[in-house]
């Protein structure tokens, strides 16, 4: 289970998030929406560690993410999919998916591959497995990203605005394959604008409006009337994406 | 045959100048590479208190004459510290923390070339620094830092000729002794820069072709 509480992040003078709390229970899929600069992304990097928290605390399975050994422990059962994909370019997409299980996981190269090679099928990239990802398209890259993460075996995906830099048909083909992880019950912690396929496929939607958790409600009501739809600024967020 | 003539005993004497400044550029350029690596390592982890002193330091190297760096090497350290040393010892000293000031630069600039992102990526994924640094930074910094470090070390090794002026018989200095003997400073200039000169072409050409490998092997284009 991740579980924040009352988390406040500062960059400097600005409050990026304030007293956020929010619980993710295994094979719950919650997504996260919110206008840009609501505080989303860095909601996932103090999860992940890649921020430090100014006040509260999160844990990951009981690991609290401010301490050192329990960062270690809380990396190791979380993984992340990010944005802009962040893939080493120096490495094929099989060594980009290898590299952690190899070398933090210790699994044996041969049995590393093997799995690496099996998630690049399932994702339709069986045969660029040897490609380095400036020979693939966004999508390529955006499957191999996820492959990667997937590596680990991870309890709890963090995905990042994962299809944001991403065109309406790549896109498509990286949701197809959310949707197939969450429908086997795949934890996941979803930033995204994408918000109809957040309606399909999410147990739960939280809303975060200048860095304060709003709204945490289950799906269906979140996108009903006397529910989520019922607060003004969500009703105004929801319309003015339909627009977008 | 005059005393002033030149004799074929002058090429054995101009192979060992030659050995001299080879032989000082080739140790140079290894403790300045590595002291120059050393310094970029510890500037991009912050160790505390480190990068102003390094930056300072360096800066100061890359901003004042060599000529007067081995002066102070030689002349002024000895005086100050009431120890000896020898011309090859100052020279050494010297041309080293010259290389790894420049070297500095080019390492730093190799590291800093490489996205934050690729590495917050391998921190999420619980890669150690070591691991990052082995893995993720050295490879590419590396192909990054192959070009200007050739460069610089075309330069250094012209630069070596400096270090005859403290009593170092490398091969500018033999040239001295040739020209005082010989009293023909056109020819013996003429073929001490030569030599200096095909040195140097092979030098570079060697590195490039160090490059060239590179970029063949490394096929992500990353540099």
């Amino acid at each position: 289970m991740i579980v924040a509480e009352n988390v406040e992040k500062r960059f400097g003078d600005a409050l990026v998030l304030k007293r956020v709390n929010l619980r993710v229970e295994p094979g719950e899929v919650v997504t996260i929406l919110g206008a840009s600069g609501s505080g989303k992304s860095t909601l996932i990097r103090c999860i992940n560690g890649l921020e430090t928290l100014s006040g509260g605390k999160i844990t990951v399975d009981g690991h609290d993410v401010s301490t050192k050994a329990g960062l270690v422990a809380a990396r190791r059962a979380s993984a992340t999919v990010f944005q802009l994909f962040n893939l080493y370019p120096h490495m094929t997409a099989l060594r980009n998916i290898t590299l952690a299980p190899i070398e933090v996981l210790k699994l044996p190269k041969a049995e590393a591959e093997a799995r690496a090679r099996a998630l690049l099928d399932k994702v339709g990239l069986g045969a660029h497995a040897d490609a380095y990802p400036q020979q693939l398209s966004g999508g390529q890259r955006q499957r191999v990203g996820i492959c990667r993460a997937l590596a680990m075996q991870p309890r709890y995906l963090l995905l990042d605005e994962v299809t944001s830099a991403l065109d309406p048909e790549m896109t498509g083909d990286v949701l197809r394959i959310l949707a197939e992880l969450a429908a086997d019950g795949t934890t996941m912690v979803f930033v995204t604008h994408e918000i109809e396929f957040a309606r399909h496929i999410s147990s739960r939607i939280v809303f975060l409006e200048q860095g304060e958790l709003i709204v945490d409600l289950p799906t269906a009501q979140f996108f009903a009337e006397d529910g989520g739809l019922a607060v003004r600024r969500i009703r105004q967020f929801l319309s003015k994406m339909k627009k977008d | 045959m005059r005393y002033a003539d030149f004799t074929p005993y002058d090429i054995v004497l101009l192979l060992q100048g030659l050995g001299v400044t080879l032989a000082l550029f080739v140790g140079t350029t290894l403790i300045g590479l590595a002291i120059g690596l050393l310094l970029a390592v510890v500037h991009h982890y912050r160790v505390p208190g480190c990068r102003p002193v390094i930056v300072l330091v360096t800066e100061a190297l890359k901003n004042s004459p060599v000529l007067v760096q081995l002066f102070l090497v030689f002349f002024g350290i000895p005086a100050f510290l009431h120890i000896r040393m020898t011309p090859v010892e100052a020279a050494t000293l010297t041309l080293s923390l010259n290389t790894a000031a420049f070297a500095f630069v080019v390492f730093r600039s190799g590291i800093e070339s490489i996205d934050r992102d690729q590495i917050e990526a391998a921190q999420v994924f619980g890669l150690t620094r070591s691991q990052i640094l082995r893995l993720v930074i050295a490879p590419q910094a590396a192909a990054f830092s192959v070009g200007p470090l050739i460069g610089i070390l075309v330069n250094q090794l012209q630069v070596t000729s400096l270090i005859s002026v403290i009593g170092v018989f490398d091969l500018t200095k033999i040239g001295n002794i040739l020209n005082l003997r010989t009293l023909q400073p056109f020819i013996v200039w003429a073929v001490i820069g030569l030599i200096y000169y095909l040195a140097a072409k092979t030098l570079a050409h060697a590195g490039g072709r160090i490059e060239a490998a590179l970029r063949k092997s490394v096929k992500w284009g990353g540099i």
